[in-house]
């Protein structure tokens, strides 16, 4: 494939290529940004744009787009609290606080980084060790993935700031909502009273923006009407100095390595790297004691772990024909288009096709950085308009994007009921994360272990015995769990 | 004025009006509705479709996404809908016919006025090329030996996966002695039959072209092009009606559709169906094209809805 590079350079470099590669990025983060529209509504809106251009150009088209979005997902997170993305609600634990705190260009500015770096390495990684991380994938099968997952559920008690019981009840309150609709292994509808509105389920977009957003609209609202605006002052990215990382490369390395590893296994996706990642560096930064009051290696390891996906998600999906979720499913139906056929045979078939979207996915992650500076300066002025435009504006533009993701008006009376129930809750201190890990790991956590129970007949032990991977993710959810609770009985016994 | 002249001149305004919304027809986009997610297989052929239905029917076609529930959220929310033709949803043969069967949903078998079929693609039962199975009786065999050891995948419960298996092992009489895993579409299940998780699995021509995989049988009416020594199940002992299963679909319409607009849409969906554009488009993506007029697919559609019963009934849902 190397040997194409020359070809998919000329490629990248022409006319066409160039303009996607721009306009794309572009556009992936002004969509990103915008509350509500996740990187699947994102790649679906360029979609029909792809049929009538050339093969490379359309798959980088849609791979700008997906990059783009995801880094846009943190500046909504950061500025207003509002996850653009379900993949940035780990960025706004400690974005927002951040820029609350006035250093909002900062905040941006190690969330940029951190984007451009797990982007670029996970470019690097796609490029050179494609086949063999594909290879890995295959190891983890349904045992394996529930073992991963159980691991990722431990971070609902890093992220519970307070109170853990209150942190631990969000996180069932998310695993319940999740249980609604189609039975993944019977097929039966539970939960949904016969209302068909309610087979597919909540929409966990739509659950996302009503916690974090809508209820953050109604504390404003209910906590003063007349009070003078506080919104945040931003001037546009600042970028950290050199001197600022010193002692966090550590858990930059980490975090891009987390992502890496989690996007290549299909079916886990960018907010359960960001999260996990993020529980990780909370766990074993040298600054773990700022996190989820401003700390720039929350933000650092949410950001990095989730660009990191993108370049991850792509192994499986071009290595072996395999999808690891909707947006790498989009690509290979626009592969299908231009008549090309995923599968094992992809890479070795059509090497300078796959060389101009591998070096395209390490451009367009260069550009993220110039691009992004520009496009946060320009909506700078947009944030120092009165509280009040600002949350009307907000509101309105959750009700669009999400009514825009399915086209199904009962998914905004969620993100209103979210909204109101999550203010209610906020306001007795139970916090809104862990609701959201449990609803984004929740699916995948039930289907896992019953696929798991159904092929070791039900026994619940054999998941360890026969399964080494499995055992070690275990393990360490076990001391993850443990380890805080015992620190401290060592901490009082020593006093 | 009396007071019939104003009625009678009311009635005949309306009446012109409603033939003029027939011959006006279409004079807003056509929505064309996936019952599935973007990217899936529903979505590509609809977006294969649609420029040349647009162009056939001389006004603006756009496809839009309505997925969740295998189909039945977008199905469901089509059939309360005004029939006016601007909203066309394309299902298949398990939202249209096999969902309403198990499910508890608002639609039913007289909700819809079937335009045109589009598709039909006759499914395979396959295994990962390192399988030891060449033919159905190493199957057979093999599964008796060990009864309980053998695991077939599926996209999901219900799905046309799942009907293919079923059909498979209920026809060889070997159901109950192999276990179903489900997953959630065909991507993850084909990743574990590379991987050796599950040993069969069953889908169209297209998608077993995707990885390393052997057909065992056809469950077409007759040998495929591509596949001449792959027997169709037929020919390894199965019987009707679980011998035969195509995944088709085609475009639908709710209920009650004037009979000029269907008319209108089943003649742009046959030109586009027959336009160059498409036919090179389901060549490159393994489309096999079946075409069915309104009257047609109207009885086929019927006809298929009752005889999936006994599909339904094996497969215990």
């Amino acid at each position: 494939m190397l040997s194409a590079l020359p070809d998919a350079i000329a490629i990248l470099l022409s006319f066409e290529g160039l303009l996607v590669l721009v306009l794309g990025t572009v556009l992936g983060i002004v969509l990103g940004a915008m509350p509500g529209i996740g990187s699947t509504v994102a790649v679906a809106i360029v979609l029909p744009f792809t049929l009538t251009m050339s093969q490379a150009p359309a798959i980088i088209l849609l791979l700008a787009v997906y990059a783009g979005s995801v880094y846009g997902g943190s500046i909504a997170a950061i500025l207003i609290n509002t996850p653009g993305t379900p993949q940035s609600a780990a960025t706004c634990l400690d974005g927002y606080p951040m820029a609350q705190r006035g250093d909002a260009g900062l905040a941006l500015g190690w969330a940029t980084v951190a984007s451009v770096v797990g982007g670029l390495v996970s470019a690097v990684v796609l490029i050179f060790a494609a086949p063999q991380l594909a290879a890995f994938a295959l190891q983890f099968g349904p045992i394996e993935t529930f073992a991963l997952i159980l691991l990722g559920m431990t971070c609902i008690v890093s992220v519970s700031t307070g109170s853990v019981v209150k942190g631990l009840m969000a996180g069932m309150i998310g695993i319940f909502l999740s249980t609604v609709g189609g039975d993944p292994i019977l097929g039966e509808m539970r939960f949904t009273f016969g209302n068909w509105q309610l087979f597919a389920g909540f929409n966990l977009l739509a659950v996302v923006i009503g916690v974090f957003a809508l209820s953050e609209v109604f504390i404003r609202a209910s906590a003063s009407v007349n009070k003078v605006s506080e919104l945040v002052a931003f001037n546009g990215v600042v970028l950290p100095s050199w001197q600022m990382w010193k002692g966090r490369f550590g858990n930059l390395a980490k975090s891009v390595a987390i992502g890496n590893v989690i996007g290549v296994l299909p079916g886990t996706g960018a907010a359960t790297a960001a999260f996990i990642s993020y529980a990780e560096g909370r766990r074993s930064s040298p600054n773990r004691d700022g996190f989820g009051k401003g700390e720039p290696d929350g933000i650092v390891s949410s950001e990095a772990a989730n660009n990191a996906v993108t370049g991850g998600a792509l192994v499986p999906t071009m290595a072996l024909g395999i999808p690891g979720d909707a947006i790498t499913a989009v690509m290979l139906a626009t592969l299908t288009l231009h008549g090309i056929t995923p599968g094992p045979r992809l890479v070795d078939d059509n090497p300078t096709l796959i060389a101009a979207i591998f070096a395209g996915f390490f451009v367009i992650n260069l550009l993220l950085l110039p691009l992004g500076m520009l496009l946060s300066r320009v909506a700078a002025p947009i944030l120092r308009v009165r509280e009040a435009f600002m949350m009307t504006a907000i509101v309105i533009l959750c009700a669009v994007g999400i009514y825009f993701v399915r086209g199904n008006p009962f998914d905004l009376l969620v993100m209103g009921g979210a909204g109101f129930v999550g203010f209610l809750l906020r306001r007795q201190g139970v916090p809104m994360a862990p609701l959201v890990i449990g609803m984004v790991l929740g699916p995948t956590l039930e289907l896992t272990l019953r696929q798991g129970l159904i092929l070791t007949d039900g026994s619940f032990v054999a998941f360890f015995t026969g399964h080494p991977i499995a055992l070690v993710l275990a393990i360490a959810a076990v001391l993850a769990l443990s380890l805080p609770l015992l620190r401290a009985l060592l901490a009082r016994r020593a006093s | 004025m009396k007071l019939t002249t104003v009625f009678s001149t009311a009635i005949a305004a309306a009446i012109s009006a409603s033939a003029a919304l027939a011959d006006g027809f279409p004079e807003r986009p056509i929505n064309l509705i996936a019952p599935f997610n973007a990217g899936g297989g529903t979505d590509l052929l609809l977006r294969g479709l649609a420029p040349h239905f647009a162009e056939a029917i001389g006004a603006n076609a756009f496809v839009s996404n309505m997925a969740g529930g295998s189909g039945t959220v977008a199905a469901s929310a089509l059939q309360g809908q005004r029939p006016d033709g601007y909203q066309l949803a394309y299902m298949s043969i398990t939202v249209s016919t096999i969902q309403p069967q198990i499910k508890d949903v608002p639609y039913g078998l007289d909700s819809w006025t079937p335009i045109c079929s589009v598709a039909a693609s006759p499914t395979l039962l396959f295994v990962s090329n390192d399988s030891p199975f060449q033919t159905a009786e190493d199957v057979v065999a093999a599964v008796k030996a060990e009864p309980g050891k053998y695991v077939y995948g599926s996209s999901g419960p219900g799905a046309m996966t799942h009907l293919t298996t079923v059909a498979a092992f209920a026809g060889l009489g070997i159901l109950d002695d192999l276990k179903h895993l489900p997953f959630q579409g065909s991507g993850p299940a084909i990743k574990e039959l590379t991987a050796g998780n599950i040993q069969f699995f069953g889908d169209t021509e297209v998608l077993m072209q995707r990885g390393d995989f052997r057909p065992l049988m056809v469950f077409n009416s007759q040998r495929l092009e591509n596949y001449p020594d792959v027997p169709t199940a037929t020919e390894v002992g199965i019987e009707a009606p679980l011998n035969e299963l195509y995944l088709w679909g085609g475009l639908f319409a709710p209920a009650g559709l004037e009979p000029e607009v269907t008319a209108k849409l089943e003649a742009a969906c046959e030109t586009a169906v027959a336009s160059e554009g498409f036919q090179t488009f389901a060549e490159n993506s393994g489309t096999v094209i079946n075409y069915r007029g309104a009257e047609e697919f109207d009885a086929f559609y019927r006809a298929q809805y009752e005889s999936n019963g006994a599909l339904i009934e094996a497969a215990g849902l």
